[in-house]
């Protein structure tokens, strides 16, 4: 993506006061994220601890959850099993997007995608194209 | 000897009673005439003489004839039972005067010999056929498996047995492409390999390739140079002669080097995300009030430069991906003419910061295509970063797509650089190649071409390159339209999944 594409789109569609849960224990990434998520209207809190994240993510107060799938406590697939457990009441509201640089087996991956709303390697994403990716999720 | 006794008494009493006769005959003669005749003595004894002599001729001719009767009847028995033509008919024995008895206790012997020794020679046959009761062939260090005309295997020794990991006597009989698991660099299949083996066999007397044995689980991958010896009607049904010559050692040293590489840059990944991450946010918010147009160069720069180093990242990556056959591309409607602009724009900034321009023509109502959008990206990337490197002086690079003759949607890359010789054309997609001349001026690893070659083919398409020295190069590829591959497939999934080495799955596991 054209950086100055970006950040065309960026100043044009914002979402103002949409709440992301970051989950990532990767600083400079939750960093970089949170920066260009905020400067676009998202109001970021960032978690490195899986545990910690998922009693926040409990709260149901979050619109999106960005879900790490190697975090220190509790991995990504743990999170998202419960997150995503049918019996929950009341369901989650928010959508999930797996973010991470592990190349899944096919099968995995497509296990995961079918629970998940989105599925990002990191490797192959820019802060501003997770933006842009954010913008279309409903 | 019973019977050689009688028939020697028999002989005997036959010539005891002519002699007996013939002197009978000599002397009644004789006195007949002394007594009866006034013929003088010497005339009787004359014709008495002369009388008995001619009974003697007759009846010696008969008994010659009786005696040799048995003699008679054995050659007829021996030449009618030698394998060439001889037109003799069955012996009978029953008229025999003479010995009958020991004539055909000699002719069942005789017989039974024939019947002993032709079938001590179908066993050997049977032996030479076999090949498990063969010493050499058992214990050759070399794996060495016999097909019939049917590839079916007939025999596998004791090499090739370790090698594969089954055991022999599994191997009989199966059919060769479903116990050998081979990948060849070409194209080919084993069986079209062995095909064509066998009708070059009046020209050659084997034929070789370098394959890749896919072992069983446990055991890692090695790489042969694979011999085909071909035997047209072998009566012991040992048509084709496999023998394989392990090259692991030596042909793995490419791959251990694109695999040392990819774990090595693997770990450059997430660093450089976090450098284009950081670049990106940095341009985003000070891009405008950079007012020094050297230092907004700058920027730009430093953003290509890391572009640069991520697609050479990904290319190793995706490289060894391709090596261990585990690039899948998912092929999917999509509109070529976006995909393509939207990937020459990630490359414009490359271009730019080396006052290169992009032309870019694109014909109107091209179809959709089938691709999968990373991997061809991944093409067009190379192709255009190629076309860059060598541009030299030359400050264009023309893209055009349009549909070609065979309907497919053709795209071509051509820049008015360097050109490449003709001496190194047609080792230009192969592995590590780069060309001597450049090596030292114009960085690379040899594998961007490679790569392209390997994704292009995948898509079923076609990658080509036309170049003048001096004049500058044009590197063109073809995909299929979407609509013809679905057709070919003859299946409605909106979704095809390939290998690197062709069709690898078509089902619905991966539809999303």
């Amino acid at each position: 993506m054209e950086p100055t594409s970006s950040a065309t789109d960026a100043s044009t569609p914002p979402a103002p006061g949409r709440t992301v849960l970051c989950i990532e224990d990767e600083h400079f990434i939750s960093e970089l994220y949170g920066r260009a998520l905020t400067k676009n209207g998202y109001v970021v809190t960032a978690i490195a601890d899986g545990e910690v994240a998922l009693k926040e993510a409990q709260t149901n107060k979050y619109d999106i959850i960005l879900l790490d799938l190697m975090i220190p406590n509790l991995s990504g697939i743990e999170i998202l099993r419960v997150l995503r457990d049918p019996a929950r009441v009341p369901p989650l509201k928010a959508k999930i997007i797996i973010t991470t640089n592990l190349e899944q087996r096919e099968d995995v991956r497509a296990d995961i995608e079918k629970r998940a709303d989105g599925y990002l390697v990191k490797a192959e994403l820019t802060p501003y194209q997770l933006v842009d990716f954010l913008n279309t999720v409903k | 000897m019973d019977r050689l006794d009688q028939l020697h008494s028999k002989v005997r009493i036959y010539l005891l009673v002519l002699v007996i006769i013939q002197t009978g005959i000599a002397v009644g003669v004789f006195y007949l005439l002394t007594s009866q005749t006034k013929l003088s003595a010497a005339l009787c004894l004359l014709i008495s003489l002369g009388l008995s002599t001619l009974v003697a001729l007759v009846t010696v001719g008969l008994l010659t004839n009786l005696l040799l009767q048995p003699l008679k009847a054995i050659w007829q028995t021996i030449v009618h039972l030698s394998p060439e033509e001889h037109g003799v008919s069955t012996p009978t024995f029953n008229d025999l005067k003479l010995g009958r008895d020991l004539v055909t206790s000699l002719a069942t012997q005789i017989y039974q010999l024939v019947n002993v020794s032709s079938q001590a020679e179908a066993e050997m046959k049977l032996v030479a056929g076999d090949l498990s009761h063969n010493f050499v062939a058992q214990n050759l260090p070399l794996p060495l498996i016999m097909l019939d005309e049917t590839e079916t295997i007939r025999f596998a020794n004791q090499a090739a047995a370790q090698y594969i990991g089954i055991t022999a006597n599994d191997m009989i009989g199966k059919n060769a492409y479903m116990v050998l698991d081979m990948s060849f660099p070409s194209e080919k299949t084993f069986d079209v390999w062995l095909k064509e083996a066998k009708a070059k066999s009046a020209t050659a007397v084997s034929s070789w390739e370098r394959v890749r044995l896919n072992l069983r689980d446990d055991h890692p991958v090695r790489l042969f140079d694979l011999a085909a010896y071909y035997n047209r009607n072998n009566t012991e049904h040992n048509e084709t002669m496999l023998v394989l010559f392990d090259h692991t050692k030596e042909y793995s040293q490419d791959d251990q080097a694109v695999s040392f590489m990819a774990l090595s840059v693997h770990e450059l990944r997430t660093p450089l995300t976090l450098l284009r991450g950081y670049i990106e946010v940095f341009e985003d918010e000070l891009g405008k009030d950079i007012k020094d147009p050297e230092l907004q160069g700058f920027m730009l720069k430093m953003h290509a430069m890391a572009e640069q180093l991520t697609a050479f990242v990904n290319n190793i990556l995706n490289v060894a991906r391709v090596d261990n056959d585990q690039l899948e591309l998912k092929l999917e409607s999509e509109d070529w003419s976006t995909t393509l602009k939207s990937s020459i724009e990630m490359l414009s900034l490359r271009a730019k910061v080396r006052d290169i321009t992009l032309k870019c023509s694109i014909a109107q109502d091209l179809p959709a295509v089938a691709v999968d959008r990373l991997s061809i990206r991944e093409v067009i990337n190379n192709l255009i970063d190629n076309a860059i490197k060598y541009s030299g002086s030359s400050k264009v690079i023309e893209i055009k797509t349009y549909i070609n003759r065979e309907g497919l949607v053709e795209t071509t890359i051509q820049d008015f650089g360097l050109g490449i010789s003709t001496s190194i054309l047609p080792n230009l997609f192969s592995k590590f190649y780069r060309d001597h001349r450049n090596r030292a001026q114009i960085g690379g690893t040899g594998l961007g071409l490679y790569l392209s070659k390997a994704i292009v083919t995948a898509h079923g398409g076609n990658l080509w390159v036309r170049s003048h020295e001096g004049e500058g190069s044009t590197f063109g590829f073809t995909l299929i339209p979407y609509d013809k591959m679905a057709n070919n497939l003859k299946s409605k999934d909106s979704e095809i999944t390939r290998g690197a080495h062709g069709w690898i799955k078509n089902h619905s596991l991966y539809r999303r």
